[in-house]
């Protein structure tokens, strides 16, 4: 699969290519509007993670020539511009998501998953890890084709492990996610652990190929179960 | 005061008295107008006695039609006497009318052609004078009022209609908000000092607006500024966690960085919406029921706090609908919430309440909150993790459509209040 980053800050671009191509992606990147233009008329790609704000045009015109060039390519808007207008205004002119800065790559890497399902028709909305089977339509968890049922919060969590497999997750981070911010001053994260040792309980009663893992003091790890 | 209040009272002060002192001299002017013509009147009667008694022609009778009356008697020859004339005022008796009154009386001394002295006293009645005397002080008062009130009332008319470009100004002025540009500033003015006036207040406005716009412009540029290095430093961050052999004291080390990172991220979050909402970015009004939306935080914080085992008392009607944008709601109530959560102790009380229009959250405290600083930007209590931007939030939101926010301590309890007036 063939990623475009369109992304002016040298630093941030590097970052997203070594994770990307980490993961398996061809990734191709273009640090300006013009060497954008020009890439995106000669060459088609999977998925292009295009930021707005460059220093020589705005990238909301390279939205407009992608559409109008009438190409296949899935768009995802990096905006340093936390706004609701820019938001609603690239969603109109035809991008796939939205994802305002700063994030971290785990989160890139699940939204590029999430648009690539969307732009292959599939309608197959689940996603899988080991035995494990997560429906996102119906918000249903399977472990080997029999159910286990979850609580909101708990489904949450399990998707959020499921999106970055093998990512040491800190619970802050994990809480921040899950229950946005709400939590920003809070300094006990008893409830997080509370949710998660339900959660391992149900998956390791259910038999789950994986599971959470505790890491160091603070930190989650979603992978096999140690047999 | 009102100028056209000030300039009526002033008017009025000057206009006033200079009427008073000219209806005085003018009634004055009257009255020794009317006496003169009485004099004149009585003297031409008294001269034509006169003439008679000297030709010897036949005197008039009393009460002949006029009102007014004489008598004449010879002067003892034994002295002499001089021509001479004196007017006075008196009280006389009127046979005709057999009682006295007050009446103008002239004295005449005259000889004959024999040399015999006459004294003739003649008089005529005041009342007529003073009928006319009071008829002028009448029509005087009423045309003074009069006068008056139509210099009064045409000051106020015209002083309006040429103060119209100053009232549009005014009425302008009062409806803009920072950021709505000129749209219908009012025109430019012919008259020379309205011009001045709309010229220096459009280019103020401008000024603001094109300070506002570049603001707006920095903020954003200062937070895309921000926002890449703070992504960069996170997701290498994350990559050394991720891909490098750390031991867990360096793994601690980066997972703290990176809670310190996720708090600045925040904090740049909080600090573009309060910008936001400063330049009044929210014009989005929608019917919203803060009853739901105090329900859903509640839910939420509950599981977050569940260890601290607060108990909830929750008094408020099925819904309470206020009309204003909806993330600006949410994110008041929940930081009204979140703030009782926090720093109340395990095992207490919060209240929640909506009554009369004004919503309360309440819980215990030792003592009062300086209540002058509390919602200001980066006042905390202490509390780690606090942006010290939660209430300062609340403020600007109930700020901006213009409601009350107050806190009161009583009986050991914080109490935090926005009062909604639709």
């Amino acid at each position: 699969m063939k990623l475009l980053i369109i992304e002016d800050d040298n630093s941030l671009r590097e970052i997203m290519h070594r994770a990307l191509t980490t993961e398996g992606y061809v990734v191709e990147v273009a640090p300006t509007y013009s060497d954008a233009c020009d890439k995106i008329a000669g060459y088609s790609y999977d998925c292009i993670l295009l930021d707005i704000m460059l220093p020589d045009g705005n990238g909301l015109k390279l939205l407009e020539q992608i559409k109008a060039l009438d190409k296949n390519d899935r768009v995802i808007i990096i905006s340093a511009r936390d706004s609701l207008d820019d938001k609603i205004e690239g969603l109109d002119m035809g991008a796939d998501d939205y994802l305002p800065k700063p994030f971290y790559m785990a989160e890139l890497s699940a939204r590029i998953k999430s648009v690539m399902r969307r732009g292959t028709g599939s309608v197959n909305k689940t996603m899988n890890a080991g035995n494990i089977a997560l429906d996102l339509q119906s918000r249903c968890v399977t472990v080997e084709g029999n159910a286990v049922p979850l609580l909101k919060k708990e489904f949450d969590i399990l998707l959020y492990f499921m999106q970055r497999p093998n990512h040491i997750i800190d619970k802050a981070v994990l809480a921040e996610s899950v229950w946005g911010d709400h939590i920003d001053m809070v300094d006990n994260f008893q409830f997080v652990y509370a949710q998660i040792k339900n959660l391992r309980k149900k998956l390791a009663d259910a038999g789950a190929s994986q599971n959470i893992k505790a890491v160091y003091g603070f930190g989650y790890k979603f992978t096999e179960t140690d047999l | 005061m009102k100028l056209i209040h000030k300039v009526t009272r002033r008017l009025a002060m000057v206009v006033l008295p200079v009427l008073l002192l000219w209806a005085t001299v003018f009634f004055f002017a009257m009255v020794s107008e009317v006496n003169d013509e009485t004099d004149d009147s009585l003297d031409d009667y008294a001269e034509m006695i006169v003439r008679r008694v000297v030709a010897g022609d036949e005197l008039p009778t009393p009460g002949d039609g006029s009102n007014n009356t004489y008598s004449i008697e010879l002067l003892p020859p034994t002295e002499v006497y001089r021509d001479s004339k004196e007017f006075d005022d008196r009280e006389v008796y009127l046979f005709w009318k057999k009682e006295t009154e007050p009446a103008r009386v002239l004295t005449r001394i005259f000889h004959d052609e024999d040399g015999i002295a006459y004294r003739l006293v003649v008089s005529t009645p005041t009342f007529e004078r003073d009928d006319i005397i009071r008829a002028i002080l009448i029509y005087i008062a009423i045309i003074y009022t009069v006068l008056l009130c139509t210099i009064l009332a045409v000051t106020v008319v015209v002083f309006k209609y040429s103060m119209k470009p100053l009232y549009s100004l005014l009425r302008w002025l009062d409806g803009y908000r920072p950021g709505n540009g000129t749209d219908g500033f009012p025109n430019e003015e012919t008259v020379y000092e309205f011009k001045k006036l709309t010229k220096a207040a459009r280019e103020t406005i401008e000024r603001a607006e094109n300070h506002l716009e570049r603001q707006k412009q920095f903020i954003g540029n200062a937070s895309h500024e921000l926002q890449t290095p703070l992504a960069v430093l996170g997701n290498r961050i994350e990559w050394m966690m991720d891909n490098t052999s750390l031991t867990e004291e360096q793994f601690t080390e980066l997972s703290k960085m990176r809670q310190s990172i996720n708090r600045l991220v925040r904090l740049n979050r909080t600090l573009l919406l309060l910008s936001k909402i400063d330049n009044g970015h929210f014009l989005d009004r929608s019917n919203v029921d803060i009853v739901s939306i105090i329900e859903n935080e509640l839910e939420v914080y509950k599981e977050i706090f569940a260890e601290k085992e607060l108990v909830c008392k929750v008094n408020v009607p099925q819904s309470f609908v206020v009309h204003m944008d909806e993330m600006l709601a949410t994110t008041m109530v929940s930081n009204l919430i979140k703030n009782a959560f926090v720093h109340s102790p395990e095992g207490d009380t919060i209240e929640i309440t909506i009554s009369q229009g004004e919503l309360s959250v309440s819980n215990s405290g030792d003592e009062a909150l300086d209540a002058t600083r509390l919602f200001d930007r980066f006042y905390t209590s202490g509390k780690t993790g606090s942006t010290g931007l939660g209430l300062a939030l609340v403020k600007s939101i109930a700020g901006y459509y213009n409601w009350g926010v107050k806190y009161s301590f009583t009986g050991g309890k914080h109490r935090f209040a926005v009062t909604f007036e639709k």
